[in-house]
């Protein structure tokens, strides 16, 4: 992760609360004298026991480490590791949808300990063993009857409109979260979404008439002229309920997958395809990565012979019902280790936010141990015209170890992407393959697919 | 109506003040509740799982 030389992490400047830092190696959390009495609240009102204990809060320990900034510092405290952070715009509808629900429970429960969350950022959501965790321990603050909810415009911008957009006009629209890094304009939200869904009472209320009142009162002095008697604590309770039904309702169905019937429709036999898996599976006993990322990994077939085995795996994959699928078999059968991650590999996140420095890009969260590159290889090569070299190089700079597969110019798949187009590839043979990735790489084991004109490699980083 | 500490996020005027209307209109459904849940209790009734709070589902 990029951070200063101070060790304080770029991405943690908003809040006055505290920040995070990293020193030695460890992730520190410095909470500072203006949130003491909040930080009392909250590890005193039994809040947060119940929300560790849900799984809805990470865990944290007080550390007797030196502060980053005495003057402002009241403890420290060092929060269990996040695996791996991902962000919204890498997320299904699903994930997003499950990340919007567990803020507000959280909400709910906070404001049953008399506390109640001063942001509502989709950035403070990680999943951790497959489920929605919020990481930031700062975002609690005492709730004062009459006060509004602070975080209402974020989550909606965050949460609704996005989840909003997926649901009802299309699910690539989760990628304006990339371009607006506080959450989509409601107003864009509201022109971009059906009449439809103006039926819909929480979509009218909180997108449609929200975005309209932002700009009939973009200049309303609140302060001064704000409702007498403010809002009650039943009115809070109610606006939480509302937004939790109005998400729940929202649906997305992946139907018409790029993928969908994938495995049904290579020319992989059954036998061919339990021989790759029985090779992967021999070659991970012995190499025993700390972290695979699986790259192109649809619905993670082959991830889960990693995440199966204890070892934190992404699953990474360009199409968003692939990722949903993947999601929701995680969630239905309680699976720990995985994480299955929307990315389109020939343009991946970028570093963005604040001097580009708030939110890493896809190579800032890596090196991964092991990376998986199955089937992969003609997709770059000659759907998207990279050469093997600059593929290789590629590889080279994100991780320390390769499981690749070599798919010949002969093999149906690849033949299904010439059909269309002029071979330009002369380029793209097992003698090329081989020396673009010997020049970044050093070859452990190479050996063919039985039943297939496919060969697997286990490549090992010259750097 | 003035709160300190102020806060950190810019709640926005608009979302401020939308905010409160829409959330009067439903606390009156969550006061409605709450009294009817009352009412039922003097009778013996108790409130129904999904009514009371979502702690129960990670217990």
């Amino acid at each position: 992760m990029a951070k200063q030389s101070s060790g304080i992490l770029p991405a943690s400047f908003r809040d006055p609360s505290g920040f995070l830092f990293t020193r030695n190696g460890i992730l520190l959390r410095q909470v500072n004298r203006a949130y003491a009495d909040d930080y009392a609240r909250l590890m005193e009102s039994g809040l947060y026991e119940k929300l560790v204990k849900s799984g809805l809060l990470i865990p944290h320990v007080e550390s007797n480490a030196k502060p980053a900034d005495v003057s402002t510092a009241f403890k420290i405290i060092q929060p269990e590791r996040v695996p791996f952070i991902s962000y919204p715009y890498e997320w299904s509808f699903s994930q997003l949808k499950d990340a919007a629900l567990a803020t507000l429970s959280i909400q709910k429960r906070a404001l049953r300990a008399g506390m109640s969350l001063k942001d509502a950022s989709a950035y403070n959501i990680q999943f951790i063993h497959g489920k929605p965790v919020l990481i930031d321990t700062l975002s609690f603050e005492t709730y004062r009857e009459g006060k509004p909810w602070d975080a209402y415009r974020q989550f909606c911008q965050h949460f609704l409109a996005p989840l909003a957009l997926m649901s009802a006009r299309d699910v690539r629209l989760s990628q304006l979260l990339r371009v607006y890094v506080d959450g989509i304009p409601l107003d864009l939200a509201s022109s971009l979404l059906p009449v439809s869904s103006r039926l819909n009472f929480g979509l009218l209320t909180h997108l449609h008439l929200h975005a309209s009142a932002q700009t009939r009162y973009a200049d309303a002095d609140v302060k001064s002229t704000a409702v007498k008697g403010g809002m009650s604590q039943n009115a809070f309770i109610g606006l939480i309920e509302s937004l939790e039904n109005t998400v729940k309702k929202l649906e997305w169905k992946p139907s018409g997958t790029e993928w969908g019937h994938y495995y049904e429709i290579t020319n992989y036999t059954d036998s061919a395809f339990d021989h790759k898996k029985r090779i992967i599976s021999e070659w991970l006993e012995k190499m025993k990565p700390a972290s695979v990322w699986d790259l192109g990994a649809n619905n993670g077939e082959f991830s889960r012979l990693a995440s199966a085995r204890g070892i934190a795996t992404v699953a990474w994959d360009i199409d968003p019902s692939a990722v949903e699928q993947n999601y929701r078999r995680i969630k239905s059968e309680k699976e720990q280790n995985l994480l299955p991650l929307v990315l389109d590999l020939t343009n991946p996140s970028p570093a963005l936010g604040w001097a580009n420095s708030e939110r890493d890009s896809f190579g800032q969260r890596g090196p991964a141990d092991t990376a998986f590159a199955l089937a992969l290889i003609h997709h770059l090569a000659i759907s998207n015209n990279v050469p093997l070299p600059r593929v290789a190089d590629f590889f080279a700079d994100i991780c320390q170890r390769l499981v690749i597969e070599w798919v010949p110019k002969s093999d149906s798949q690849v033949q299904k992407l010439l059909r269309s187009r002029k071979d330009i590839f002369d380029a793209y043979t097992r003698e090329g393959f081989e020396s673009a990735f010997e020049a970044r790489f050093k070859v452990k084991v190479a050996m063919d697919i039985p039943e297939t004109e496919r060969r697997l490699y286990w490549l090992e980083n010259r750097t | 109506m003035h709160f300190t500490p102020l806060p950190y996020l810019d709640p926005g005027s608009g979302s401020f003040i939308i905010q409160l209307v829409i959330a009067a209109l439903l606390g009156i459904g969550v006061a409605v509740r709450a009294s009817w849940s009352k009412i039922r209790g003097w009778f013996g009734i108790k409130p129904k799982e999904d009514e009371t709070d979502d702690d129960g589902e990670t217990k």
